[in-house]
Parts: C-alpha cells; sequence; structure tokens
C-alpha cells in the first residue's frame, strides 16, 4: 500500500541544561547530526518539517521562523505540524506522508525543546479551556495522577503492588539512561529512594517524574530509491497511526484509554502483528510518568487490562527481558517535550539498525515508538522494521 | 502518481460569531459532511489548521480543535498554518491511505488581541522584540521601499483596497463590505507610515473546510471535482534585516508550483488568482513575483485593470483577505474560494470568463516570510 519510507538518520544534541547555545543552535546540533548520520547535506533535504511545544513554551510563536536557518530551510518547502506532547511523533508521521506523497524524497524532521527557558507547567496549564478546567488545572502531574488512581481502583490494584512496579519502573529507567550519552538524568536511584521520594501529587513522587530538559531531534525521512541510492542501513516505517479524544477530561475513560489502545492497533493492523509482546524486540514508550508507563503496556496489548504491575515486577519489560521497553532512559530521564516523541522514534530506528551503542537490545528488529499529548487526549505510534 | 481532488467546500462568514469556537468549528464540518453524504465515520483522516495561544488563548490549540472538526478517534494531525494543513492533507491522499480527508482550518479572532501585538511574537525576544516590530512594522517598511525603488505610487496601492472592499460587496462570507474612493482610503487614518488603515487587513472570525478524494472516490462524490495541480512553497530568512523586502521567495515558491502544474510563468494560463494580501500593496507586489507582469510593474498592470473582476486575470474577486482576515485560516479560505470559482459556485462573485486554472497563494510571517502556492485546475 503505497510507497515506501525509511528512516537514513538520526541526530540528537545533548540533552540536559544547555545554557551553552542558544535555541536556535541546539536545533542545529541535531540537525548536524542527523545529516551526518545519513550521510547527505543539506543540498538533498527537499522539505523540512518542524515541531516544538505551543508558543507560551517556546516564548516566540511560529519557530519554523525562528529557526529557519538553524533547521536549513531556507529556500525550501517546510511544514509546521504541533500536536502536544505528541508533537514529536506527528511530525515523525508528516515526515513519512510527505515521502509517502511521491513530493519528496528526502526530509529532514525536526523536533525541539528548551525548557530551561520557558515555563512548562504554565504552559500546560493553558491546554485546558479557561472557563471550565483551567481553574483546578496544575500542570501536566495533576491530571497524570489522577489518571493513575482511577486505573489503579479501575482493576483493583493493591496501591502497595502499583507503587512497587513504579519504584522498578524508575531505577530500570534511570540504569537504562547510564547506556545512553545523550540522557539528560544519568544517576543510579534505588527502590528506596524512589518510594520515599518528595511527593509531587500522590502517588506520583519525585522520581517516578521525567525532567524538564532542553534537547532537539531530527530525523531524516527518505524514499525507497534515495534510500538505495545513499546505501546506509535503514529503518523503514512499517506502521503508524495517531488518535485524539474528547477535549474535556472527564469524558473519556482514562484507564482504558481509547486513544493509546487505537493507535497501537492502527500501527499493529498496517505492520501485520499479531501479538505484539512476541513480536515486537523493543519498545520506546513515552513515559514522563511511571504509572503511565503500566497503562501503555496495558493499551498496547503488552499484557492483559489491570496486570501490568504483575508483568514489571516480573521483569518482563527490564533489559534481557521478554520485551524490553525504553532502553534509552525513555522519557522519565529525558523530557525536551516537542522533541521527545521524535526521540523515541529516532532510538526505536538506532535499536532496529544496530547502531544503539551500550543500549542495543541485541538482533532487535522490530521496535515500536510512542508519544502521548494533550490532557491525557492524543497518543501516536510508528512502528519500524530492519526489512520492509 | 495519484491524483487528489477537492470534492466539496464549506466556509463559514468572517464576520463576528456568536457561537463558541467549539459550536462555530461543529457547523461548517457538519455542513461540508452533509453537502459530501459523508458521516465522519466515512472519512479517513482529519487535519485541523489552527494557531495557539496567541490566536486561541489555549495552547496546544489542535485539543480543543478535535470535537468540533469530528476527529474524536480517527487518524488525524494538525498543521499550525492553513496552507500547511491544506497540502499535508493531500500528502495523506497521495501517499494512497487515504481516499478522502477532510482539512478545516478555525480561528475567532473577535475573541483575541488585535493582529500586531500578536505577531509582535514572531520576533525573538531579545533582538527583534525590543524593537517594537511586528507584521505592519514590516509591512510598511516593505511600502515605503517598494515605492521609491520602482515609482509605485500611493494611490495605485490605495487602489487596491478600493477594489477588493468592493468585491467583497458580492461575497456573502465577507467580514469587511465597504464601498470606498481612493479618497477613503487615502484620508484613512495612518497605522505606520505610509500604510492607511484602509490598507490593512481587519480581524476577522473563520472556519473553512475542505473535503479532499482520491481520483476514485472524488469521481463518486462529485461531478465538478477540482484537482490539485501544482505546490510550491519557500522559506526566508529569520531577521528582516537580513532579506531584501522586494526579492523574497515568492518567486522561488510559484516556479515549484508552476513546473508541478506544468503550466508557465507568465500567469496566461492562470484564470483567476486568489491572493493573500493582508496590505493593499502587497497584492501588487505578490502578483509581480508570481509573473502576472514585470519586476516594478504591479503598479500600471493594476491601473490596466487587468486584476478587476472583469479584467484579464482578475485578483481577488472574494475580496481577499483586505475583507476577511481569519489569520491562521486565511491561506485554505484562498483555496476554498479557487475551488469555487473553478466549480462555477462563486455566486455573484463568480469571474465572468470561465475558469480552468485558478491559483492560490497564502503568505505568513513578516513581509512575506514564508510562501504557499496552490494551483487548481477543473
Amino acid at each position: 500500500m503505497g510507497n515506501a519510507v525509511a528512516i537514513i538518520g538520526t541526530g540528537q544534541t545533548r540533552h540536559g541544561r544547555r545554557t551553552d547555545v542558544c535555541y536556535p543552535d541546539l536545533v542545529r546540533e541535531a540537525v548536524t547530526a542527523a545529516l551526518e548520520d545519513a550521510g547527505i547535506t543539506l543540498n538533498d533535504i527537499d522539505g523540512v518539517v518542524l515541531g516544538t511545544m505551543p508558543s507560551m513554551m517556546e516564548g516566540v510563536s511560529s519557530t519554523h521562523f525562528y529557526f529557519a536557518e538553524a533547521m536549513g530551510s531556507l529556500g525550501k518547502p517546510v511544514l509546521k505540524v504541533e500536536t502536544c506532547g505528541s508533537t514529536g511523533q506527528s511530525i515523525g508521521h508528516c515526515g513519512f506522508f510527505w515521502v509517502a506523497s511521491g513530493m519528496a524524497d528526502i526530509v529532514l524532521v525536526v523536533g525541539s525543546e528548551k525548557m530551561s527557558e520557558g515555563d512548562g507547567q504554565a504552559t500546560m496549564t493553558t491546554v485546558f479551556d479557561p472557563f471550565f478546567q483551567r481553574t483546578f488545572a496544575a500542570g501536566a502531574p495533576g491530571v497524570f495522577t489522577m489518571q493513575s488512581m482511577e486505573w489503579m481502583y479501575r482493576f483493583g490494584i493493591p496501591e502497595e503492588k502499583g507503587r512497587e512496579a513504579a519504584a522498578l519502573i524508575s531505577v530500570s529507567n534511570h540504569d537504562n539512561a547510564m547506556d545512553n550519552p545523550h540522557a539528560h538524568i544519568r544517576m543510579r536511584v534505588t527502590m528506596e529512594e524512589v518510594k520515599n521520594a518528595r511527593v509531587i501529587t500522590y502517588p506520583v513522587r519525585l522520581l517516578d517524574v521525567c525532567p524538564a530538559s532542553d534537547g532537539a531531534c531530527a530525523v531524516v525521512f527518505a524514499s525507497q530509491k534515495a534510500t538505495r541510492k545513499i546505501g546506509r542501513k535503514p529503518a523503514w516505517i512499517r506502521g503508524l497511526g495517531f488518535r485524539g479524544e474528547e477535549f474535556f477530561y472527564g469524558e473519556s475513560d482514562k484507564a482504558v484509554w481509547m486513544s493509546a489502545t487505537e493507535a497501537a492497533g492502527e500501527a499493529y493492523r498496517q505492520a501485520g502483528i499479531r501479538d505484539p509482546l512476541k513480536e515486537l524486540d523493543v519498545a520506546e514508550i513515552y513515559n514522563p510518568f511511571t504509572y503511565q508507563e503500566m497503562i501503555f503496556y496495558e493499551c498496547f496489548g503488552f499484557c492483559p487490562r489491570g496486570e501490568a504491575p504483575d508483568y514489571v515486577l516480573k521483569g518482563t519489560f527490564r533489559k534481557g527481558g521478554e520485551l524490553p521497553c525504553d532502553p534509552s532512559g525513555g522519557t522519565l530521564c529525558t523530557n525536551p517535550i516537542g522533541a521527545t516523541g521524535l526521540i523515541r522514534l529516532a532510538e526505536a530506528a538506532l535499536q532496529v539498525t544496530g547502531k544503539a551503542g551500550e543500549r542495543q537490545v541485541e538482533g532487535a528488529k522490530l521496535a515500536l515508538s510512542h508519544a502521548m499529548g494533550g490532557v491525557d487526549q492524543f497518543n501516536g505510534v510508528t512502528i519500524v522494521g530492519s526489512t520492509l | 502518481m495519484q491524483k487528489v481532488a477537492i470534492t466539496h467546500v464549506a466556509q463559514s462568514s468572517g464576520m463576528e460569531s456568536r457561537e463558541s469556537l467549539m459550536d462555530f468549528t461543529y457547523r461548517v464540518n457538519r455542513e461540508i459532511l452533509d453537502k459530501a453524504g459523508l458521516k465522519r465515520q466515512d472519512v479517513g483522516c482529519i487535519i485541523a489548521g489552527s494557531a495557539d495561544i496567541f490566536h486561541s488563548g489555549l495552547s496546544c490549540a489542535n485539543a480543543f480543535d478535535w470535537d468540533g472538526i469530528g476527529a474524536f478517534l480517527k487518524e488525524g494531525s494538525r498543521a499550525e498554518e492553513s496552507a500547511f494543513s491544506f497540502i499535508y492533507g493531500c500528502m495523506r491522499i497521495l501517499s494512497g491511505r487515504y481516499d478522502t480527508v477532510l482539512v478545516t482550518a478555525l480561528v475567532k479572532g473577535s475573541e483575541n488581541p488585535d493582529n500586531d501585538p500578536i505577531t509582535s511574537f514572531y520576533g525573538d525576544p531579545f533582538y527583534l522584540r525590543p524593537t517594537g516590530i511586528n507584521e505592519s512594522v514590516v509591512a510598511a517598511m516593505q511600502m515605503r521601499q517598494y515605492m521609491e525603488r520602482y515609482g509605485v505610487t500611493e494611490e495605485q496601492c490605495a487602489g487596491v483596497a478600493v477594489k477588493n472592499l468592493g468585491n467583497a460587496l458580492f461575497n456573502p462570507c465577507a467580514d469587511r463590505k465597504r464601498r470606498v474612493s481612493i479618497e477613503d482610503v487615502m484620508n484613512s487614518e495612518r497605522i505606520y507610515d505610509p500604510l492607511k488603515a484602509l490598507e490593512c487587513a481587519p480581524k476577522s472570525d473563520g472556519v473553512v473546510a475542505v473535503l479532499l478524494a482520491s481520483e476514485k472516490r472524488a469521481k463518486k462524490l462529485t461531478k465538478k471535482p477540482v484537482w490539485l495541480a501544482g505546490y510550491g512553497c519557500s522559506m526566508d530568512h529569520f531577521h528582516p534585516g537580513d532579506r531584501d523586502l522586494l526579492k523574497g521567495r515568492l518567486p522561488e515558491a510559484a516556479k515549484r508550483a508552476y513546473v508541478m502544474a506544468g503550466v508557465g510563468r507568465s500567469g496566461k494560463e492562470i484564470d483567476v488568482a486568489e491572493v493573500c494580501e493582508p496590505y493593499a500593496f502587497q497584492e501588487l507586489l505578490w502578483c509581480e513575483q508570481l509573473g502576472f507582469c514585470g519586476e516594478g510593474k504591479g503598479g500600471k498592470w493594476f491601473d490596466s485593470g487587468a486584476s478587476r473582476m472583469d479584467g484579464a486575470l482578475p485578483v481577488n474577486p472574494s475580496g481577499g483577505v483586505l475583507a476577511t482576515n481569519p489569520y491562521p485560516a486565511r491561506g485554505l479560505y484562498r483555496i476554498a474560494e479557487a475551488a469555487l470559482q473553478i466549480r462555477g459556485e462563486a455566486g455573484e462573485h463568480q469571474v465572468g470568463k470561465p475558469v480552468r486554472t485558478a491559483l492560490a497563494h497564502s503568505t505568513h510571517g513578516f513581509g512575506g516570510q514564508c510562501h504557499s502556492v496552490v494551483i487548481l485546475s477543473a
């Protein structure tokens, strides 16, 4: 169905608090790395897609202007796509469709965020409408915590079991980040430290939550013809899905989370995946909060509903487990929001091309990447494989 | 290569709407689906075109857009400018993965601050914004340069406002409709010298939707499909000081569209054009850069009457952006109007001659920082 599209290069900045560079320079760092990885120059690029968080976060509106030079888009066609936290996946999808449409051979996709210069939580509070929801919203943690509690209550998960599994996710993610030279938070934590960390919004504690990072990511998408010509090992796009649900938080069931379930379902249909736990080799899940990661496991069909904590405690999703999740350390250790979903895709591509270095999952051939956005409203999934 | 067609169009009036943005959006989407005889479940994918916080009071505008555009649990996305959302919708069809895509652009300008404070945020906070820069300031500089370099007169620029606001009298969706004279324009308040109030676009509400379909599906959905023939886009420098404001990227964007459509650069094969002119003189400058007349000849070409409703190449028979300016949606309005002209369904502002090929142009940013050109054909 349609034209085949591959990822032939990825580039990431060193993520963290980057006071050493201005915002456009941060973008340039990722773009330069991606072009180098793909073995091409800006002249080879037919179009550029950009995505960031909204203007309030950036302090500049329409950032495709601000980054015009940095992302090498002078005199080129551009597209600016934004869907909140899921932006990283949405711009990846846009890069895919631009190439798949036949309107371009090679498209550069760029996602970025300089969180240290903005106010992430204030910005996220303005995603809520000003009349009904904004007055009680307290940034992202308030909502995500409500969702965690709803999920545990719905499936009768004892609080202690949920706590134990969430802590293990935090420990494994932090361990994984030690293998990732791009990661923001690189430190080992113990189960006790996670369980005793300062409460952010109960039951979520400091070590259950992602940092606010500066960082950018760039990914090069190419047609089959261009991929063959350039000759780099490609990660083929095998399936993609994006779904959103109602704007008003209370209108949908966040314990079952249809947008996450159906986005993955769509991607699986396209990739011909029936049993994701067996067939996928690795998954890069957008997990700004440990508890949410477990809801994603269930929505993505990695385990039955309500059983994610059991699977987590068995080690199914740890390094060496049946389906290693977030070998990069995930969003929990690095979160430059506009780039995060694209970093997930870049990491998945690195895995299936065997270029993930210390964090490589041996023999990975099929990988899932994901991002979530809005007030728990949007989910995007992309599956990449080492073969078409 | 696949083909993609516009099969249906729906648009709201540009005047202040009393509905909430969600209801306002829903009504236009309902209308286009009813026209096509489709339910939202039948549409393959939905793309929104909207801008966030400054244009809506909400960050991540797609979150609020989602219900009104009918995208609940459907495949979809959002682009920040409506010409972007249109071409992204086309790409989805051309990829062969979707038969139908609904593209909807939306904004309620009446609920937001004026355009100038909003556009000042295009500038970075360190070097540009402290100078008091905004879209109108740059446009005024551009207009002054344009008149001085080419001898285009202030009256010729004012004439564009007279023509377009006059055309708007025949467009039921137009926001600002007034029969004005050159004197009225010349005597209206000077906003930023030499720009006068009547030469600057208003701030409008607007929801506009186009339904796109693959070749096979389009022929089933309508007797009058309007085909995408060409598309071009090009991006300019960030700092206005790095640019020659009179030699922007529009010729490059237009060339790409003309090559893809297989039409000549002279504009002879274009029957009608909907050009994005938030400032009156820009219509003259853009017409030059689209190749309708020679460099610096925009004023003379205008005086020849070529761009009038009954001229050789009517420009903005809808009244253009000078009459209706729902900022992030205005590009898709141009595309929708161009499609209506080809279908012969523009009503009282239908141009007199047969229309087989139409051009729609969109720009945003300071003085034409990014241009998109779309060519549609019967």
